[in-house]
């Protein structure tokens, strides 16, 4: 049908031409006798037309209006030969003619090999013709012979000749010229001896000219909807045949037609073809193109499986192209995932593609395999095939399980038979390998689109290797996530490559994305700054080196976060923020990452954090998962905790405090070092009694935490401790110089005898006189120095108030009293909490002896108490303090302050009433008072010296 | 790459401080502050001078003052590509780590010559390419800087020795 193009002027022919293009110069007389001949008598004809009908010819030739552009480019064809002259031009012009028809009846596919021989014969026919006109004709007759490669029979005495003397090498024989003989050999030699680059070059220098001039003839240059069909083409009909059976029945039209060919009832189609396959819309039909319906009626007459009688569809003629159009069919390769749907136990499981079979038709899966080795309904299996057992649904099906060799050999032994060398098994007739199904299915059987498999299913074959390791094949995997393309989400300013298409090795920036189209700005190249919209199924993400990304989507490393160190093609290797790992993933499940951010979080909960697991275990978290995280105990262990399990977080108390192995005070972002073990080397993140938690970047294991007891650290800095940290005062707090010069104020935040000593206001019964809790009384359970917390009458709960909001009362009468005055003091002093001694080393027994108050201050030796006797136990680096130091004290400010006593100017006065020397010794320096830089140091110290005798006194006195 | 930075910062003094030599306080407060830190994509390394002390505002609420203080700072801003050197400090198999200066450099194996292999029996363990260079703790390393994360106080470079010049300074 499509011939129709390329038809000459000169053609008259009937339709049959169209089909099988005639030569031109057929005469009208002939034309007619054509018409009644059968093809196969014309192709005959064909033949020998040009010697019986040359007359004819030169005759039409005269009128043809191409004529003389054909001779001219036989000229530029034949220009080197010189052997041309003018005499020849009446032959010439025939000789052109057939030559016309000759390269019309070539095929598209020929081979310039073809046209070498062909010249080469040439240069002979000048040689005949000189001799005997005739041997023209013998081109003619030859080439035809060379075309149709058919054994053709001829009558003419005259023609038999010619096809004897076709072959060059016989020709030469009996013109006896050996000189043309034997340079045909020798270049032929010299051909065959050159590489087949060279000949093609030679080949298209010498004819690089004569493709020009047939440009008619050429394929490539007939603009494509030149192609399409019109209403002057044979229409196609599509008709009804059984369903599978559609290439066969185009095989036997095939065959007919070949049967037929040349006999008088040979076929009237033109072309008969199939779209069929098990998920074509098109299946069912075969399409036959005829000029008539009739002629299909009559060729499929008799076939099988084709239903002619039935009601042909005629497709109309816009439809055509969509008939042939081709639609890709997705190519199974060894690893891919797809789907089963056939085995209706496995339908939907998800199966890898071990192999396909040559003819496409079969592939060989592999699958987690479902069986339950119970011997009923095993052997009721085995007795019938499970095709009759499952009219209606397939029943509950067991669990997706490996191939259990054990269980089988339990249940069934007999149906049982393998080699445990390479682990692979038939059992009830069912092949196993490794654990897995393997079985040969129909493609048509296997979803391979969509198919989607998640990571837990892909997981579940890749931990089936044979080492337990997790290879997955990512490319595998790649190649079966690209068909689902839709999973893939670009986002505005995304980066994106064009990897497929006309417009690939695009890279664009996504400035809008609608449906399946991404609009991108083009960066790179040519197109840079133009605008283009590209379907997204050829696109994927770029990312560079060094871009910090997270990723997003399906993978089992969502929410990481990272920099990207390596990408091969769609895989990109990154380096993950949280854990300093390394993972790859495909470039669809990443996106860029802003910069700040990846910290992993869980909910309330995230790295680093210190948590509550249970009344005695702490832990820090080292690993933020999905749901899960990992936690590092104060024992060292970690285990994987959910957030339920999680009793609580403690929040990180700045100001937590201890003291490392030579006593010095450590806090939280102070480096230390083990001091045994591993020597290991961190910054504090969290203390927890005795224990610290250390973070180090040495190290990525339990991302660079390890906990330690307080007492096996040491602190890197200098000797003296936190000397480099506290250089100077806060000067955002209350300048400690000044605190000391409010001598009086009964509520001044340093006040001595709440400072130390039990709080007065424990255990008392307080009214709430501010906030939400206004009016409501209760008892004090606990203080610090601003707040109480306070245990509710009214309401069994516990609430923190800031002390100022509380008013004292006493407990019998309910009067308002001050505790802080000496009233309130008599039943404190009574002495009847022994809790405080802990808490506060030595003060309380103090107070409660209310006799010899003046040796118990004055004479450290006097181990009167049991917290001076530790003291002197352990030493004589004034351990009382030094051991206050290192418990972490709930009431901050004046216990730092004896480590080393020039922090707060407190502590110093403290000391100088008890025990006086290092601490002592150590605010001598007095950094503190040039730091603060408030002039004259003295005032603030005088007072604070002389102030304290005086407060001494009165504290003395109210005990 | 080290700057002269201007740069400006609030800060506050508690009212116990006011006095004669309070811009002098402010300043040893603004350097207590800033020096050493990492302030997004940059470090302070040192603050040359305070050019600017603005007058104190009291903050309503709290009875603190606060400063604008204008200074100038040495800042070192580390980029994509420049070439630092830096000091090995622990070798995995995976890469190494490396510390130039406050910078935390991770070298990733994929980001070595090819010649250069993990080699774990090393005591201790290196990458080497059993010849001239050898990359272990402490190795003094020349690195092109790929990748860069900043986060609150913290930044963190990719780098690489794939390069003429790079990977181990000899000497």
């Amino acid at each position: 049908m499509a011939s129709a193009p390329f038809q000459f002027a000169g053609d008259s022919e009937s339709e049959d031409d169209n089909f099988n293009p005639a030569p031109a110069d057929l005469s009208d007389e002939e034309d007619g006798a054509d018409h009644d001949d059968s093809p196969a008598h014309k192709k005959d004809r064909r033949g020998s037309s040009p010697a019986a009908d040359n007359d004819h010819d030169e005759d039409e030739d005269e009128g043809d209006g191409d004529e003389p552009v054909r001779t001219s480019k036989k000229r530029a064809r034949e220009d080197d030969d010189e052997e041309e002259n003018a005499a020849d031009e009446e032959e010439e012009d025939v000789e052109a003619d057939g030559d016309g028809d000759e390269e019309e009846l070539e095929e598209d596919d020929e081979e310039e090999e073809d046209e070498d021989d062909e010249d080469v014969q040439h240069r002979h026919r000048r040689k005949r013709r000189k001799d005997h006109r005739a041997a023209f004709f013998d081109i003619e007759a030859e080439v035809e012979d060379e075309d149709e490669a058919e054994d053709e029979e001829r009558d003419g005495e005259e023609i038999e000749d010619f096809i004897e003397n076709a072959h060059p090498d016989d020709i030469a024989e009996p013109l006896h010229d050996d000189t043309r003989h034997r340079e045909l050999d020798r270049r032929r030699e010299i051909e065959a001896s050159m590489d087949a680059e060279k000949q093609a070059e030679i080949l298209k220098e010498r004819y690089g000219k004569r493709a020009h001039a047939r440009g008619y003839n050429d394929m490539a240059v007939v603009p494509k909807r030149l192609l399409l069909p019109s209403v002057d083409d044979p229409g196609i009909w599509a008709v009804r045949c059984k369903e599978g059976k559609e290439r066969d029945v185009i095989f036997s039209i095939m065959r007919r037609v070949e049967e037929r060919a040349g006999t008088k009832d040979e076929l009237a189609i033109t072309a008969a073809f199939e779209r069929g396959g098990p998920n074509s819309v098109m299946k069912g039909y075969i399409y036959v193109e005829a000029r008539r319906q009739n002629d299909i009626l009559i060729a499929l007459d008799g076939v099988l499986d084709v239903y002619p009688r039935t009601k042909m569809i005629l497709v109309e003629i816009k439809d055509m192209p969509d008939l042939l159009r081709v639609t890709k069919t997705p190519t199974l390769e060894p690893g891919a995932w797809v789907r089963l749907k056939r085995p209706a136990k496995h339908a939907g499981d998800l199966a890898q593609v071990l192999d396909v079979t040559e003819n496409g038709l079969e592939a060989r899966v592999r699958f987690i395999p479902r069986l339950d080795y119970g011997d009923k309904s095993d052997s009721f299996s085995m007795a019938a095939p499970p095709q009759r057992r499952r009219p209606g649904m397939p029943g509950p099906r067991p669990p997706q399980r490996l191939f259990s060799e054990i269980e089988a050999r339990k249940r069934n032994p007999r149906y049982l038979s393998g080699n445990p060398q390479t682990n692979t098994w038939t059992y009830m007739g069912e092949e196993f390998e490794n654990g897995f199904q393997v079985k040969d299915i129909k493609i048509q059987h296997l979803e391979v689109k969509d198919v989607n498999p998640t990571l837990e299913e892909v997981t579940k074959f890749a931990s089936g290797a044979e080492d337990g390791t997790e290879n997955l094949d990512l490319k595998a995997l790649a190649a079966s996530l690209k068909d689902s393309n839709s999973s893939v989400t670009y986002v505005r300013g995304d980066v994106i490559e064009v990897y497929e298409g006309e417009q690939r090795g695009v890279v664009g920036r996504a400035v809008n994305v609608q449906g399946d189209i991404v609009t991108l700005k083009v960066t790179e190249g040519e197109l840079a700054g133009q605008t283009i919209e590209v379907p997204n199924k050829g696109l994927r993400k770029r990312f560079r080196t060094g871009d910090h990304v997270k990723v997003i989507g399906g993978s089992r490393f969502r929410d990481e976060v990272g920099m990207v160190v390596k990408i091969v093609e769609d895989r990109v290797t990154l380096l993950t923020d949280q854990t300093n790992t390394e993972i790859t993933v495909f470039s669809k499940d990443l996106r860029e990452a802003s910069d700040i951010g990846g910290q992993g979080s869980l909910g309330q909960y995230s790295l680093l954090d210190l948590v509550q697991l249970d009344p005695t275990t702490v832990g820090c978290i080292v690993k933020v998962d999905r749901e899960s995280m990992v936690v590092l105990d104060q024992n060292g262990d970690t285990k994987q905790v959910m957030p339920s399990q999680i009793a609580n977080k403690l929040p990180k108390r700045k100001i937590a405090v201890a003291a490392d192995r030579n006593g010095s005070e450590i806090r939280i972002d102070d480096v230390v070092r083990e001091y045994g073990g591993q020597q290991r080397q961190g910054k504090i993140i969290h203390i927890h009694r005795s224990f610290v938690f250390l973070h180090s970047n040495a190290t990525t294991e339990n991302a660079g935490v390890f906990v330690t007891r307080a007492g096996n650290v040491t602190t890197i800095a200098a000797k003296g401790g936190r000397t480099t940290a506290n250089s100077g005062p806060d000067l955002s707090t209350m300048n400690p110089a000044l605190k000391r010069m409010g001598p009086n104020g009964p509520t001044g935040p340093m006040q001595p005898p709440k400072s130390f000593g039990r709080d007065r206001a424990l255990g008392q019964t307080v009214s709430i006189r501010k906030g939400g809790y206004k009016g409501l009384m209760g008892i004090v359970k606990d203080t610090t120095d601003t707040h109480a917390r306070v245990e509710l009458h009214g309401k069994n709960k516990i609430v923190t108030v800031p002390k100022a909001d509380l008013v004292f009362k006493d407990k019998i009468t309910g009067k308002t009293i001050d505790i802080y005055s000496r009233g309130g003091r008599g039943g404190f002093g009574g002495g009847g909490y022994p809790g405080g001694g802990d808490r506060m080393g030595s003060r309380t027994p103090m107070g409660a002896g209310s006799g010899e108050r003046t040796p118990a201050w004055g004479a450290k030796s006097v181990a009167r108490t049991p917290a001076w006797g530790r003291a002197e136990g352990s030493g004589s680096r004034t351990p009382a303090w030094g051991d206050g130091s290192r418990t972490v004290n709930p009431y901050d400010g004046s216990r730092t302050a004896y480590g080393d006593g020039n922090r707060t100017a407190y502590g110093g006065a403290t000391s100088y009433g008890g025990s006086r020397t290092p601490a002592w010794s150590s605010s001598a320096k007095t950094p503190a008072h040039d730091g603060f830089g408030h002039g004259s140091k003295t005032p603030a110290w005088g007072l604070g010296v002389h102030a304290w005798p005086e407060r001494l006194f009165v504290f003395a006195r109210t005990v | 790459m080290f700057f002269l930075h201007n740069l400006e910062r609030r800060v506050t003094l508690h009212p116990s401080y006011f006095g004669r030599n309070m811009h002098e306080l402010v300043t040893t407060k603004l350097v207590k502050d800033v020096e050493g830190t990492c302030a997004g994509d940059y470090y302070i390394i040192a603050i040359m001078d305070t050019f600017d002390v603005s007058e104190g505002r009291i903050l309503p609420g709290s009875g603190l003052a606060e400063f604008t203080v204008g200074y100038r700072a040495v800042v070192w801003r580390p980029f994509k590509g420049e070439v630092i050197d830096a000091i090995t400090q622990t070798v995995n198999p995976h890469g190494f780590f490396a510390q130039a200066g406050p910078l935390r450099l991770f070298v990733s194996s994929h980001l070595m010559p090819d010649e250069i292999q993990y080699d774990a029996s090393a005591t201790p363990a290196q990458f080497t390419n059993n010849a001239d260079i050898v990359i272990e703790q402490g190795t003094h390393v020349r690195v092109k800087i790929i990748g860069l994360r900043t986060e609150v106080g913290e930044m963190w470079a990719i780098g690489s020795i794939n390069g003429d010049f790079l990977g181990c300074l000899q000497g």
